[in-house]
């Protein structure tokens, strides 16, 4: 048999898939060496991620601290949840970091990859610069920042050079959460200022032209062929910034320690471990990882139906 | 893109216009120099205050060169706790690190080939699944995986289980990963059947043409993969927490942040181990930034 032959008998088979060959022919065999390579795999969705999210579902049920047996009480934790005002607080901190960092990381991104979208010599070393929080744990950010933002500071010594009075960033309720926010927005433009080059990089000049011929300026440019081009870029962005924001933890932590953080700064992820990991309440963690689960999948879900209302696919 | 910068519209002398241009190019080389220093500010300043000392962090400006270089704080940061030094935290690190990106090199990329390669009935199904779990938040599973990890036995650690050991770290690695699995698919789809067809012909089997055809041509892609997984191991701090109990197995995350608590207020020493944890993956970065925007861009992941 030529290659040929066989590359035609593979597209007849993959236009119908629901046939399946007799027991022992080449579309078993396929399957059986298929399974090999999946077998990792499927163990690893099975037992460490589709499996635990139902395991975490039942354990959510009981009241369990993992020394003595777990006793089943139904829905009490959500119930308890929803009085608890430690995690009203984390929720509203959530949301609120939720709110303000994704627009305003993904308005800054956007800025920053149209102006490092310019072909001039030597960008590769400025993007450089630009990039390189990508790569940095945020435990060691969050220290330098914890340090940026202490009392004698770098960030009050500069106020003070405008007459601005020193403020206690972290240990102040109303400005603790907006300085975690800033330096969020910092470590994660990167990502999204690569995505956005990428986007922008796949623009054909052709558009731009055809602006130019019809006389549209620089402004005109950006909000008629640039912008709508790039939903798709924004979109995509938009839906990581989202499912990212839910999950801030590290900096919580490092700003917070020793000790634990106040109800200004208290997030989900760091309620889930104070009380899985700290407090060994594994049946009222896995219920408030579940409220969170539940919570992140409306808002995509919610996300994912404005698609067609503002995203252009070329 | 130079063409974007020349299509503007024509007004005005020649001269005129270079000059506007030139004015305009110049501009733009500021603004985005200084930008850049500007992005870089917390890198800078964590590198100076890493070299005064600790009365001079207080009193000059927070601006000021050190006066002199302070080298001593790194010395001092690495030999700060008792039992153990923060070569040791590099080291658990590194093996953590190290055995991640093995398990997932060697998981994802077959996974990537069955899905990119092989025929078999559920395949839509499995690679949603598999997708799906991008989009979901780890730290649902974080109590049903402690859970399980508690109850799998080990006989050399403390516990008697796998709490307290760095195989939580690592061992779901070999398990297979949906970042890796998608990259690697993206990546086999476009390597030509034809290759893989002719192997056959000549009687190699799906795993011989894994390994001699689809591995080594996608060399890129995997060394995108390992990167990404060093990095986000490297960097984890919310499972070394959870699973670390001892000083000597912490991780350079666990270890920086145990530091933190442990010395309120040493400003030069931390930001001299807070600049020496950033390093490794620094030097990555410079070394193999096109991976880093390769991966990002193709796939639009981040940790």
């Amino acid at each position: 048999m030529t290659a040929l032959t066989r590359l035609g008998d593979r597209a007849g088979r993959a236009t119908s898939p629901g046939q399946a060959r007799p027991h022992g022919g080449p579309r078993a065999r396929e399957s059986r060496w298929a399974l090999l390579f999946l077998a990792p795999t499927i163990v690893g969705l099975a037992v460490l991620s589709a499996g635990p999210i139902l395991a975490a579902f039942g354990i959510s049920l009981t009241k369990w601290d993992l020394m003595t047996p777990p006793q089943v009480v139904g829905l009490d934790n959500y119930a308890r949840l929803l009085s608890d005002d430690r995690f009203l607080k984390a929720l509203r901190n959530t949301a609120f970091y939720t709110v303000v960092s994704v627009p305003v990381g993904l308005t800054f991104a956007l800025g920053l990859g149209v102006a490092l979208n310019q072909q001039i010599r030597g960008i590769a070393w400025i993007r450089t610069a630009y990039f390189l929080p990508l790569v940095t744990s945020a435990t060691a950010i969050a220290l330098v920042w914890l340090w940026i933002y202490s009392p004698t500071g770098l960030l009050n010594n500069l106020l003070a050079t405008f007459g601005i009075s020193p403020q206690r960033w972290i240990s102040d309720p109303t400005l603790a959460m907006p300085s975690i926010i800033a330096m969020s927005i910092w470590q994660g433009l990167p990502a999204n200022v690569i995505i956005f080059l990428a986007g922008l990089q796949a623009i054909p000049v052709e558009y731009y032209d055809a602006a130019s011929v019809d006389g549209a300026g620089r402004r005109s440019r950006f909000r008629h062929v640039t912008l709508p081009l790039l939903t798709p870029s924004i979109f995509f962005t938009g839906i990581l910034a989202l499912i990212g924001s839910f999950q801030v933890f590290d900096q919580v932590y490092v700003m917070a320690n020793p000790g634990k953080p106040s109800e200004a700064t208290i997030t989900l992820v760091y309620f889930i471990y104070e009380n899985g990991f700290r407090n060994f309440k594994m049946g009222y963690a896995s219920a408030a990882s579940w409220l969170m689960f539940l919570i992140v999948a409306v808002f995509t879900i919610l996300y994912f139906r404005t698609q067609d209302r503002w995203v252009h696919y070329q | 893109m130079t063409a974007r910068v020349t299509v503007a519209p024509a007004v005005g002398r020649p001269s005129a216009r270079s000059a506007r241009k030139l004015a305009r190019k110049t501009a733009v080389y500021v603004a985005l120099i200084a930008g850049g220093l500007a992005m870089m500010i917390p890198f800078l300043w964590m590198l100076t205050t890493s070299l005064k000392t600790r009365a001079e962090v207080f009193s000059s400006s927070p601006l000021s060169f050190p006066t002199g270089l302070h080298w001593e704080n790194y010395t001092k940061m690495w030999f700060a706790l008792p039992q153990v030094t923060f070569g040791t935290f590099f080291q658990n690190s590194i093996v953590i690190a190290s055995l991640a990106t093995i398990g997932q090199l060697v998981t994802c990329s077959m996974a990537a080939y069955a899905f990119a390669v092989l025929e078999f009935r559920f395949k839509r199904v499995l690679f949603a699944l598999i997708l799906a779990t991008l989009i979901i938040p780890f730290q649902v599973v974080l109590v049903p995986n402690f859970i399980l990890y508690r109850y799998l036995p080990w006989p050399f650690s403390q516990s008697g289980n796998w709490i307290g050991t760095n195989l939580p770290l690592w061992v779901w690695a070999f398990f297979g990963g949906a970042f890796g699995t998608f990259l690697l698919r993206q990546f086999f789809l476009a390597i030509p059947r034809e290759l893989a067809d002719a192997a056959r012909v000549d009687g190699a089997n799906p795993w011989q043409i894994f390994l001699r055809i689809y591995v080594p041509l996608a060399r890129p892609a995997l060394a995108t993969l390992a990167i990404f997984q060093f990095m986000w191991s490297w960097n984890d701090l919310l499972d070394p927490l959870i699973y670390l109990r001892d000083l000597p197995t912490y991780t350079t995350t666990v270890g920086l942040a145990f530091f933190q608590g442990q010395f309120v207020g040493k400003w030069p020493e931390m930001m001299a181990g807070a600049l020496v944890s950033l390093l490794p993956m620094i030097i990555l970065f410079v070394v193999a930034q096109k991976y880093f925007v390769r991966g990002i861009a193709l796939s639009g992941l981040k940790g």
